[in-house]
């Protein structure tokens, strides 16, 4: 392990990110073991698993594991492979089970992933068999300690970490809690395989492209840069959240903000702008929240939309994005039919959400021959890493970048 | 080739208006195929919908549409911000579909089924299975001749390459 190398950071403040980090099998190797490995890392929500036996696949990293509810309504999460040969025992992505069993020789676990029995213990006719010493208590499925805050459920590998209130930290619970203190319900799934390193999507979450790269976010509203906004950090555990309030600016304030760009144009409109005209869920005007938690979840609002995004590493240049979009047990008919209209606005093949997949496969493609470059992350200033009450900032993007190397420069196997 | 799914000599749609549904799937695919989305949305009525759903969600029971256009207006708007602000990789498509299924229905609209494999490729000339899916369609007779009054593209591959970017 000694001999791998972790990334080397050019600048102290993290103004400069290696390319290297995006592009490297031996950094994609370390940071399973301690990113991934080292975290809470979410798994889903409570109300996916809603009764005992329910079970979803989730991943920690690269890792697949099963998110489970025992007999008696307890969440439990294990490795989905088995502990005798390492085959994949849980073989559908969601479904109900009291028991799983490992097809291929038959071993049987539990709703916890523990070893209820196997065949031919005790051999046939008294030869082969398992030694009399076998002890099934020691041979269950790989288990992860797991909690939920508020419905969300995450799993952890590390036997030291703390609770995942303290983890989750005092400046993002309520961010959460604005949400999901309200009863959600799935309303779908969406699901992008793209073609970039997974924390350029987290790049791509925390800096101030919103309304540069997104014409529709910018020219109808949905996000300016002249609006009221807010990034807010928790430098020590590596989160931050970004909002973006509507203030009524003044249209020569916003001509002046998109000044050399061809971003904004007042001569467009709609056909039908009707999907836009829905009631918002919040009388406190925000527009955008984007909360994310480290290393890998983003929780948020666009305009009237509600989703989790787990960005879910398949390699070191591709990433699942999964989406969850939420509605509410208060919602009423027209409020869901409001949230199904303004799907529009997100996933594969939302107005906004399409770009952030395609602002990946650039960056990927753009840096491919570049590994001993650096990018170049000075919007907002250099140094402390403070909030900011505006968006022309990466403050948050040097942040994310600071937990990340933090977690990579520290050596041995505490995880398992 | 269609074949009516529909009991009886009388519920058979008739061979023109079979022609006419086979124009108008032939119409839908070459148009987006040689770029010209801007008559995508004269093939529906003034409210027809368009909506691109996952077989997941569907499977689920999960009513999360990855696309939900309820007019023309919203599908002209599609490609006025495709042509004009959206960013997204320039590819070319191809549509291979199979031969539709076609029920009348009771209102006299015809639902017509059909798979599609959709392929993408790039300005290299370099080819990828973009999609494959279904379509669901309830096809109408109008004065303008037959147009889609909803056309559901249901995926099989819900897992997104990348994004969604021109009709599918």
């Amino acid at each position: 392990m000694n001999t791998r190398q972790t990334p080397e950071w050019p600048a102290s403040d993290f103004t400069r990110v290696p390319f290297r980090v995006f592009m490297d099998e031996d950094i994609e190797q370390l940071e399973q073991e301690r990113v991934f490995d080292r975290v809470w890392c979410y798994l889903g929500m409570a109300i996916e698993v809603p009764g005992p036996g329910d079970y979803i696949v989730a991943y920690v990293g690269r890792t697949e594991v099963v998110l489970s509810r025992d007999e008696e309504g307890r969440l439990a999460a294990f490795v989905n492979s088995c502990s005798h040969r390492g085959a994949q025992v849980v073989r559908r992505i969601r479904g109900n089970a009291m028991s799983h069993t490992c097809p291929y020789h038959q071993w049987c676990f539990g709703a916890r992933g523990e070893l209820l029995g196997l065949p031919l213990l005790r051999g046939v006719k008294g030869k082969g068999g398992m030694p009399e010493d076998f002890d099934k208590t020691a041979h269950g499925l790989k288990a992860l300690r797991v909690e939920e805050y508020k419905g969300l459920v995450f799993g952890t590998f590390s036997p030291t970490i703390g609770s995942l209130h303290d983890y989750l930290g005092p400046r993002m619970r309520p961010q959460i809690d604005r949400i999901f203190d309200r009863k959600p319900r799935v309303l779908g799934y969406y699901r992008q395989r793209i073609p970039a390193n997974w924390k350029l999507y987290l790049e791509n979450l925390k800096d101030h492209h919103g309304a540069l790269l997104h014409l529709f976010h910018a020219t109808f509203g949905i996000a300016r840069p002249t609006m009221t906004a807010r990034v807010a950090l928790d430098v020590e555990r590596g989160h931050s959240f970004t909002h973006l309030a509507d203030n009524d600016e003044d249209k020569v304030q916003v001509r002046a903000a998109y000044a050399g760009t061809e971003q904004y144009r007042e001569d467009y409109r709609l056909d039908d702008p009707s999907f836009l005209q829905v009631e918002p869920d919040y009388d406190d005007r925000v527009t955008n929240v984007i909360m994310s938690i480290f290393p890998n979840l983003m929780l948020g609002q666009v305009a009237n939309t509600f989703q989790t995004r787990a960005i879910r590493p398949k390699g070191k240049d591709e990433f699942e994005l999964f989406w969850t979009y939420l509605a509410f047990e208060d919602d009423d008919d027209e409020a869901i039919e409001g949230k199904l209209r303004q799907s529009n606005f997100i996933g594969p093949a939302g107005y906004i959400s399409l770009e952030d997949g395609e602002a990946g496969r650039m960056v990927q493609i753009g840096i491919a021959s570049r590994p001993h470059d650096s990018s170049f992350v000075e919007m907002g200033g250099r140094g402390a890493l403070e909030d900011a009450d505006n968006i022309s900032t990466e403050v948050a993007v040097r942040a994310f970048w600071k937990r990340y190397a933090e977690a990579m420069a520290i050596d041995g196997d505490d995880r398992r | 080739m269609t074949k009516s799914e529909a009991s009886g000599p009388s519920a058979r749609a008739d061979a023109n208006l079979v022609l006419d549904i086979n124009d108008l799937l032939d119409d839908y695919t070459s148009l987006i195929d040689r770029d010209d989305l801007e008559r995508w949305p004269d093939l529906f009525v003034a409210d027809g919908v368009y909506r691109v759903l996952s077989r997941e969600n569907i499977e689920r029971g999960l009513t999360a549409p990855l696309v939900y256009y309820y007019s023309q207006g919203m599908m002209r708007d599609r490609v006025t911000t495709l042509r004009d602000a959206l960013t997204y990789e320039f590819v070319y498509t191809r549509h291979v579909t199979s031969p539709p299924r076609l029920r009348l229905r009771a209102d006299g609209d015809v639902a017509v089924t059909s798979s599609f494999s959709i392929f993408q490729s790039t300005e290299a000339g370099v080819t990828r299975t973009f999609a494959v899916g279904a379509y669901e369609d309830i096809v109408t007779r109008t004065e303008r001749g037959v147009k889609f009054r909803s056309r559901d593209v249901v995926l099989d591959t819900f897992g997104v390459l990348n994004n969604i970017a021109i009709p599918l």
